[in-house]
C-alpha cells in the first residue's frame, strides 16, 4: 500500500551518454539541439553484412577504460583498468562494461545526493538496476571458446556468470558501495531503464526504503545491434546526424544506441530535512500491458489505459510529454494519437530525446528521466530533431474498422513537436516508455512543491 | 624444467592479473602462499590456473585442481607432475 504523504525526491544523477565527456557536456549538447550519434567503425567493419551502420555509442577509451585482453584468446576482455582510479581493481573483475558503467554513474548520483557512508551502506537504502541485454562481449567469447574451440569450462573464464547474469549491473554496484537493503534487477525490455526507478519510487512510497539507487544500462555491444538489424528496424539511409527522427513522414526506424542513467532517491522529507538540493519530485509511476498477445505491435488500447492510470493517480496535467518515441513507422504514430486522445490538441508539447542520441534500450527510460530532470532545471524543452515533414495523410491504421482514436493526420499536431530545444515554464513532465511484450510505463516528475 | 624457472612463469602469470598484490610478487617463494600472501580472490584462482595450463602448454587432471594447495609449491608440484605424464 502506498502510504499517505510520503513522497519521493530525485537527490542525485550520473550517466554515461555517446559522444559527451560528462553530464554537464550532455546537458550543453542536448539543449544546443546536437545530435550524439555517429557513423559506427564496429558495424561499418561488417560490410554488407549488416545494414544500419549509425549508432550513438561509447568507446572505453571514452569512458577512461582499459581492456585487459585475454592472453589466452583472441578478443576476450580478461578485465578493464580504470585510468582515472574511480573503481576498485577487485570489482572491476566481476563486471562487464556496462556494470561499470553502473558503477561509475551511481558514484556520481551518490556525490550530487551528498549521501553521507552511514547512510549510502544502511539497511535502509536499495539499489534497483538492469540492462536490455546480457553480458554480450563475455558470452560472446566464452561459448565460442567452449563450442568451436573445444577449449575446457575453465578457459572460459572464471568470471561468465557474475559478468552476464541478469542481475549483474544491481550486484556489482551493491558490492561498490556496500548498501544494506534490497538489491534486485527489473527486466522489462525498452521499459527497463524507467521500469527500474519506478520500481526503486515504490519501495520508498510503499515505506520500504528510504533511499534508493535506481536505473538502467545498456553496454556497448555488436551482438546487440546485430539483433534489432536482423529484424530491420534500424534506421538507414540518412546521415548519421539525421538518423533519428521520431513523426518525420520518412522515418523508417530506430538507432540502436548505448549509455547508462542513474539516479539517486530519497523519502522527501528526510531529504529536505538535511537541506538536500531536489532536483525533481515522483509524482507518481504507473505501468501495465497490452493484453491483446502481440509481441511487437504498440497498442493504442494499453497506452489510453496506461494514461488513465497515470492521471488518475496525480491529477498533474503535463506541460511537457517526453515521449518513447523511437523513429520507428507504427510506434511513433500510435504514441502521438495516444497523447492526444488523452490530452487534447493545445497546451503541452512533445520531447522526444531519442531524436539526439537515439535508442538506448535497457537505458533508454533512465537517460531520458535525466533528460527530463534536466528540461525542468533549464526550464527549456528539448526537441523533436528532424521532424520535418509529419504525414498531411491518414496513417493506414487510422482508417481501419477498430480505430477508435483521433481523426486528423499526425500532420495537424505539428504546434505539439517543436523541431529546436526552447524555452518555457515547466512544472510537470510526463515519462512514457513501452518495450517488446506489450509492457509500458509511464512517470510522472515535477518541480519541488 | 627447474623449479625456479617453474616460478618466475608463475610471477609473469601473477602480474597480468590485476586483483593479486603486485608489491608482493618480487619475493615469491616456494613457501608464499596465494590466498593468505598475494591476496588473491578466490574466484581468480581458476583464471590463474588456465593461464598457467596455457603458459606451459599442459592440461591438468580436474581431479588433482579439486585437490590443490594453495602454497606455489603445491603448484609446482602440480606442473611437474602434468609435464611427467606427459
Amino acid at each position: 500500500m502506498q502510504l499517505k504523504g510520503r513522497k519521493v525526491a530525485i537527490v542525485g544523477m550520473g550517466g554515461i551518454f555517446p559522444n559527451c565527456t560528462d553530464l554537464a557536456d550532455f546537458n550543453q549538447k542536448l539543449f544546443s539541439n546536437q545530435s550524439l550519434i555517429r557513423e559506427w567503425d564496429q558495424a561499418l567493419s561488417h560490410g554488407k553484412k549488416v545494414r544500419s551502420t549509425v549508432s550513438g555509442y561509447i568507446t572505453e577509451e571514452e569512458a577512461g577504460l582499459e581492456v585487459v585482453w585475454s592472453t589466452i584468446f583472441q578478443n576476450y576482455p580478461d578485465t578493464y583498468i580504470d585510468k582515472l582510479s574511480r573503481i576498485p581493481d577487485g570489482n572491476l573483475a566481476t563486471a562487464d562494461i556496462g556494470s561499470i558503467w553502473a558503477m561509475l554513474n551511481t558514484l556520481d548520483a551518490i556525490k550530487m545526493a551528498n549521501w553521507t557512508t552511514a547512510e549510502t551502506e544502511s539497511e535502509q537504502t536499495a539499489v534497483v538496476i538492469s540492462s536490455g541485454s546480457a553480458g554480450n562481449i563475455i558470452l560472446r567469447n566464452a561459448w565460442h571458446t567452449f563450442f568451436e574451440l573445444g577449449a575446457k569450462s575453465r578457459q572460459g573464464g572464471g568470471h561468465t556468470v557474475d559478468r552476464t547474469m541478469i542481475f549483474r549491473e544491481a550486484a556489482n554496484v551493491s558490492c561498490l558501495i556496500k548498501n544494506k537493503g534490497v538489491s534486485e534487477s527489473i527486466g522489462s525490455a525498452c521499459a527497463t531503464g524507467l521500469g527500474n526507478i519506478g520500481h526503486a519510487y515504490r519501495l520508498i512510497k510503499y515505506g520500504l526504503q528510504d533511499r534508493a539507487i535506481a536505473g538502467g544500462v545498456e553496454g556497448t555491444a555488436l551482438e546487440t545491434f546485430i539483433g534489432f538489424d536482423a529484424m530491420q528496424v534500424l534506421s538507414r539511409g540518412f546521415s548519421p546526424q539525421e538518423s533519428s527522427r521520431p513523426f518525420d513522414k520518412n522515418r523508417n526506424g530506430f538507432v540502436c544506441s548505448f549509455g547508462g542513467g542513474i539516479v539517486a532517491l530519497e523519502e522527501y522529507e528526510m531529504a529536505k530535512s538535511r537541506g538536500a538540493k531536489i532536483l525533481a519530485v515522483i509524482d507518481t509511476y504507473f505501468n501495465n500491458s497490452d493484453g491483446d498477445g502481440d509481441m511487437f505491435y504498440p497498442s493504442f488500447a494499453g497506452q489510453q489505459r496506461l494514461w488513465k492510470g497515470l492521471l488518475q493517480e496525480t491529477g498533474h496535467r503535463p506541460d511537457v510529454v517526453k515521449v518513447h518515441g523511437t523513429s520507428t513507422p507504427t510506434g511513433d504514430s500510435i504514441e502521438l494519437l495516444s497523447v492526444v486522445d488523452t490530452l487534447g490538441e493545445t497546451g503541452y508539447h512533445v520531447s522526444a530525446p531519442k531524436s539526439q542520441f537515439g535508442h538506448m534500450l535497457g537505458a533508454a527510460g533512465a537517460v531520458e528521466l535525466i533528460s527530463s530532470i534536466l528540461m525542468l532545471e533549464n526550464q527549456m524543452v528539448l526537441p523533436c530533431l528532424n521532424s520535418t515533414n509529419l504525414n498531411p495523410e491518414l496513417e493506414n491504421f487510422q482508417t481501419g474498422p477498430n480505430w477508435n482514436g483521433p481523426m486528423k493526420p499526425l500532420e495537424a499536431y505539428r504546434d505539439l513537436i517543436p523541431q529546436q530545444a526552447f524555452a518555457k515554464e515547466i512544472n510537470h513532465i510526463t515519462c512514457l516508455n513501452y518495450g517488446f511484450g506489450g509492457t509500458n510505463s509511464a512517470m510522472s516528475i515535477s518541480n519541488d512543491y | 624444467m627447474e623449479r625456479q624457472e617453474i616460478i618466475d612463469g608463475l610471477v609473469e602469470i601473477l602480474r597480468t592479473v590485476r586483483t593479486v598484490n603486485q608489491e608482493k610478487l618480487n619475493s615469491v617463494t616456494e613457501e608464499t602462499d596465494f590466498i593468505a600472501d598475494l591476496k588473491t580472490p578466490s574466484t581468480e584462482m581458476i583464471n590463474i590456473v588456465a593461464k598457467i595450463e596455457q603458459k606451459f602448454n599442459l592440461e591438468f587432471d580436474d581431479d588433482d585442481i579439486d585437490d590443490l594447495g594453495s602454497k606455489v609449491r603445491d603448484t609446482v608440484n602440480l606442473i611437474i607432475k602434468t609435464q611427467e605424464k606427459g
